[in-house]
């Protein structure tokens, strides 16, 4: 894989940082990242993700914009009410790349396909908003031996960790092993 | 603003594992508090006993994780089982009902930030965060007429105003937000 003129200028402020350089360059083309939640986290995260060039993004959501969403879910704009998020989040970072790829799944992220949408991806980005599913991604990420990038928020606090537990981290489990009774979860 | 903060640090340590370098957040917990400004950062370890990943997993396969999620409340009765349509009037049928019962007493069951918002006028406001049927000031013989933003948190009024002796309620079915659809075109949704 080699970067062609474009992104070569595109990326240039990347490629002069000997962090990151051509080879890291290229590392983050061939690398691919899913994404849960197409929302308040997920606007920024695939926006930034798209931008400096991450080769493949896969969205899933199964959720539209709604005019409330606006004001912190920055990828959806005015005209997208109604639209699937993962439309109009795709759309958002296509414009800001056209060099990369990104796979929507308009659906729910069940039991029954989710280790098949894992296996095409390298690492896992955790932004979604119930229970249920943290739970789901997290057991779906260590049986795929996937890295997981886990982000929450409540109110004016956030968290963030990665779940490895292959290279030794906890994984969501061992920090909370059971989920708290649904009569107190906020809606 | 709190979720672009949180999504770019998601952001970064994506691109950190991807290129292999810095420290990453494995094992460690980053707690962002906007308004304190400030970050903490927890320890985390694996969980010997963990049920995923530790030493005797007893997950060794995806589950049912809407069964798992559904945790009861500890030490919470089930609730007396009443038939919530005979309760429930559409916001068309509950404005006509109050107006022709002006005894009517209308409760609103949501919280103080909600009241600031939009209300029905003549409500009073009761929320249900603090709702204690023992000491409302209502007349068990009133005709109470109850309502929140979608109908549920007045439901849940209802059955406790029900248990403690009231007879004459009603909810608003679909709540304010429904109200502002049917009834008030002026009342913004929220």
């Amino acid at each position: 894989m080699k970067l062609n003129n474009e992104e070569i200028n595109r990326y240039s402020r990347h490629l002069t940082l000997p962090e990151v350089g051509m080879a890291g360059q290229l590392e983050i083309k061939e690398s691919r990242v899913l994404m849960i939640g197409a929302g308040g986290l997920g606007s920024p995260l695939g926006m930034y993700l798209g931008a400096v060039g991450v080769g493949k993004i896969g969205l899933v959501d199964f959720d539209v914009v709604d005019h409330t969403n606006l004001h912190r879910q920055i990828a959806h704009t005015t005209a997208d009410e109604g639209r699937p998020k993962v439309e109009s989040l795709r759309d958002t970072i296509l414009a800001g790349n056209p060099n990369i790829e990104v796979e929507i799944h308009n659906t729910r992220l069940e039991r029954d396909n989710v280790l098949d949408l894992f296996s095409q991806y390298d690492i896992i980005a955790d932004g979604s908003d119930n229970f249920e599913t943290r739970y789901l991604i997290n057991d779906a990420a260590f049986f795929s031996k996937k890295p997981l990038v886990s982000a929450s928020i409540f109110r004016f606090q956030g968290q963030i960790t990665i779940f490895s537990p292959e290279t030794g981290g906890p994984c969501y489990r061992c920090l909370y092993s059971e989920p708290p009774p649904a009569a107190l979860v906020p809606s | 603003m709190l979720p672009g903060v949180v999504g770019l640090i998601q952001a970064t340590e994506i691109i950190k594992l991807i290129l292999e370098g810095g420290a990453p957040l494995i094992g460690r917990l980053l707690l962002y508090d906007a308004m304190k400004m400030n970050f903490k950062e927890v320890r985390v370890r694996k969980d010997p006993e963990c049920a995923l990943c530790g030493e005797h997993p007893s997950v060794t396969e995806l589950i049912d994780y809407k069964a798992f999620c559904d945790v009861p409340l500890p030490g919470a009765e089930l609730p007396e089982e009443i038939d919530e349509a005979e309760f429930e009037l559409s916001p068309r049928e509950f404005k006509d009902a109050m107006d022709q019962d002006p005894s009517a007493v209308l409760v609103d069951v949501r919280e103080t930030f909600e009241w600031d918002i939009c209300r029905i006028d003549g409500a009073q406001l009761m929320p249900l965060s603090s709702f204690d049927p023992t000491t409302t000031g209502l007349d068990p013989e009133a005709r109470i007429y109850l309502y929140c933003y979608k109908g549920k948190r007045s439901m849940l009024a209802l059955k406790e105003l029900k248990r403690a002796g009231f007879n004459k309620l009603k909810n608003l079915s679909g709540g304010i937000y429904l109200w502002a659809e049917e009834v008030d075109s002026d009342m913004p949704q929220y």
